[in-house]
């Protein structure tokens, strides 16, 4: 997939293309309004991740010049305006998420992937890892054609893990993504392990191997064997 | 005391004490100013005692003067008389009374002989026009004192009246509210100075306050795009391979401290923006709904403590922010689960009155004054002390009011609507 992120501050931008780069995924960078509005001109991306506080011009601005355009990337807005206006706005604008910063990038790669899945299989959502079969619009979970059972949020979990497969995932972030980051839990993300240890156990006894590997007790991992 | 109270208490008493003064001097003067009257009329008819004698050679007859009596006594030849003025009691032959009188004692000299002769009037006309004019001033006294009391109660707080109304509308004043201090002109040029000190302060303190709370809002917000940066960095920290477990450890500590300063962060500027009335817009809410749908979102976190949860949930429709509704059960319910003991239970009860989110803990009654103050929080708390202050200012946008009792066990959060 081909990404292009619209953002100025150089360490979080890096940190991102970092992430987001490998697997045949192509992460291009803008660093303000206009270098921004070229490429967009010039080039077509999956998915589009926009900072709405650029040098040079406001965020929102090049939002309105992306649907004037009549463009068909899905547009993810990365602000650190945590306003429900702001939010709203951009929404109302056309873009199709928005995510507050500080974020996890696990998060983010997940947000990404929902929106470049929604763009692009409209009527046809469906996530495939190997012998597991997910079935967004109809949430349903089949290994090798046997349906599971999951709770709303086992069955979220494994898509968060699916995006972001091969990568190391903090309990931190699964706990902000299962739960939101508005609610202050206890910091003691022990919790988590009761998901984690049940979507296991159901993946594995539908035949699926056991993919889930917890990494040095500070996060989680999902990757193919 | 009251100004006009204390006032008028001076007032009333210094004009008692100069009436009373006054009326004394004025008493004195007219007495002495009368009886001096009286004595020259005496001396006017011994005068003509005197010219009546040497003219006739012959006393005059006791009953020849008018509203007066004379008597006449011989003396001895050596016998000398001081001559007097003196009260005396003046006996009224026609009304047959006695009243006061004034005489005067003198001699004269008929044939060789002396003659002590006693002139008394009656004294009564005199005393009745000091006592009239003793009466009216008397009246005049009253009716000074009761004027000036009238003056003091009704004018006085007449006038007063645009500097309790500033008072009022200090005290009215609310910092956070867009409105100032408005000015109402008076007649009264002190009252004018001090409601455009009044009203400059406020808008002073109103720009100060504005310029602060920008600053904090500001400063928040600029504290998001570090908080990434580290965020981000320890994402990609954790994918390097391969990880001492030491580092790992230090990670995740780094991700605790970075978790907790984006939930302040967040949280403070929740707080301004409910401040500063930037709240979404109200819509009606199914209260009873959205717990149940909070109830459902936490029930992994219940289940995962044991916590036994008893609902009695009527449904109530509130208007409200759905985004403040969504936080105040988030955080009174994330509270009832955070600080439960094992095993431990959850009451949440709805009705129309209502919402009363009670729970079992280890911890002790916390302290219902301080509860609900920023960064108040239980020693063996992990939270911020950001959360019920949130919740009570939410409540109060609302005009609802929270409440905390602590009782055989169980701390009770009770939300009035």
């Amino acid at each position: 997939m081909k990404i292009l992120l619209i953002e100025d501050e150089e360490p979080l931008r890096e940190s991102i293309v970092s992430y987001l780069k490998g697997e045949g995924n192509l992460c291009e960078v803008a660093i303000d309004y206009g270098g921004a509005l070229e490429k967009i001109n010039l080039y077509s991306y999956d998915c589009i991740l926009l900072d709405l506080n650029l040098p040079g011009g406001d965020g929102l601005k090049i939002l309105r010049a992306i649907k004037k355009m009549n463009k068909k990337e899905g547009v993810l807005i990365i602000s650190a305006r945590n306003s429900l206006d702001d939010r709203l706005n951009g929404l109302d604008l056309g873009a199709d998420d928005y995510l507050v910063k500080p974020f996890h990038l696990s998060e983010l790669k997940a947000r990404i992937m929902a929106v470049i899945r929604r763009k692009n299989f409209s009527g046809n959502n469906v996530i495939s890892f190997n012998e597991i079969y997910i079935d967004v619009m109809g949430m349903e979970v089949k290994v090798r054609d046997k349906l599971l059972a999951l709770t709303k949020k086992e069955y979220d979990l494994l898509i968060y893990f699916i995006s972001n497969q091969g990568k190391v995932i903090a309990k931190n972030a699964i706990a902000e993504h299962l739960w939101g980051d508005e609610i202050d839990l206890s910091d003691d993300f022990d919790f988590i392990y009761t998901h984690i240890k049940n979507l296991r156990k159901k993946l594995v006894e539908a035949g699926a191997k056991d993919y889930i590997k917890s990494m040095y007790g500070v996060g989680y991992k999902f990757e193919a064997i | 005391m009251r100004l006009a109270q204390r006032y008028n208490r001076a007032n009333m008493l210094t004009s008692l004490v100069i009436l009373v003064i006054t009326g004394v001097v004025y008493y004195v003067a007219i007495h002495f100013i009368l009886t001096d009257k009286m004595d020259r009329d005496l001396v006017i008819e011994e005068k003509e005692i005197e010219a009546y004698v040497r003219n006739y050679n012959k006393l005059p007859s006791p009953g020849d003067f008018l509203h007066q009596k004379v008597t006449y006594l011989k003396l001895n030849a050596d016998h000398k008389i001081e001559r007097d003025f003196f009260y005396s009691d003046f006996y009224n032959e026609e009304e047959q009374k006695t009243e006061p009188g004034r005489s005067l004692v003198t001699s004269v000299r008929l044939n060789n002989h002396n003659y002590q002769v006693t002139i008394s009037k009656s004294r009564v006309e005199s005393e009745d026009l000091v006592q009239f004019i003793f009466l009216i001033t008397i009246a005049v006294t009253i009716l000074l004192l009761v004027s000036l009391f009238l003056i003091n109660r009704f004018v006085l707080q007449r006038i007063w009246q645009p500097f309790y109304d500033t008072l009022n509308r200090m005290k009215a004043f609310n910092i956070a509210q867009n409105e100032g201090v408005k000015m109402q002109e008076t007649k009264i040029d002190e009252f004018n100075e001090l409601q455009t000190a009044v009203s400059g302060m406020a808008d002073r303190v109103k720009k100060d306050y504005r310029e602060l709370k920008t600053f904090t809002d500001n400063a928040s917000h600029e504290m998001r795009t570090p908080l990434a940066v580290i965020n981000s960095k320890l994402d990609l920290l954790l994918q390097d391979k391969p990880l001492e477990p030491s580092q790992a450890v230090l990670i995740d500590e780094i991700y605790h401290a970075v978790g907790r300063l984006g939930r302040l962060n967040t949280s403070l500027l929740l707080l301004a923006k409910i401040e500063n009335n930037l709240i979404p817009e109200q819509e009606k809410i199914s209260l009873g709904k959205l717990v149940q749908q909070k109830l459902k979102q936490f029930q992994e976190l219940i289940h995962n403590k044991q916590i036994a949860l008893e609902q009695q949930l009527e449904d109530k429709e509130v208007i409200m922010s759905r985004y403040l509704a969504d936080i105040l059960l988030n955080n009174l319910l994330s509270n009832a689960i955070r600080h439960n003991e094992m095993g431990g239970r959850i009451h949440v009860t709805l009705n129309d009155k209502e919402l009363v989110v009670s729970n079992t803990s280890k911890e002790p009654a916390l302290d219902g004054q301080l509860a609900f103050e920023r960064f108040y929080k239980a020693s063996s708390s992990e939270g911020m002390g950001l959360g019920l202050a949130i919740a009570k200012q939410i409540v109060g946008l609302y005009h609802f009011h929270i409440e905390y009792n602590y009782h055989q066990g169980l701390h009770i959060f009770r939300v009035i609507f």
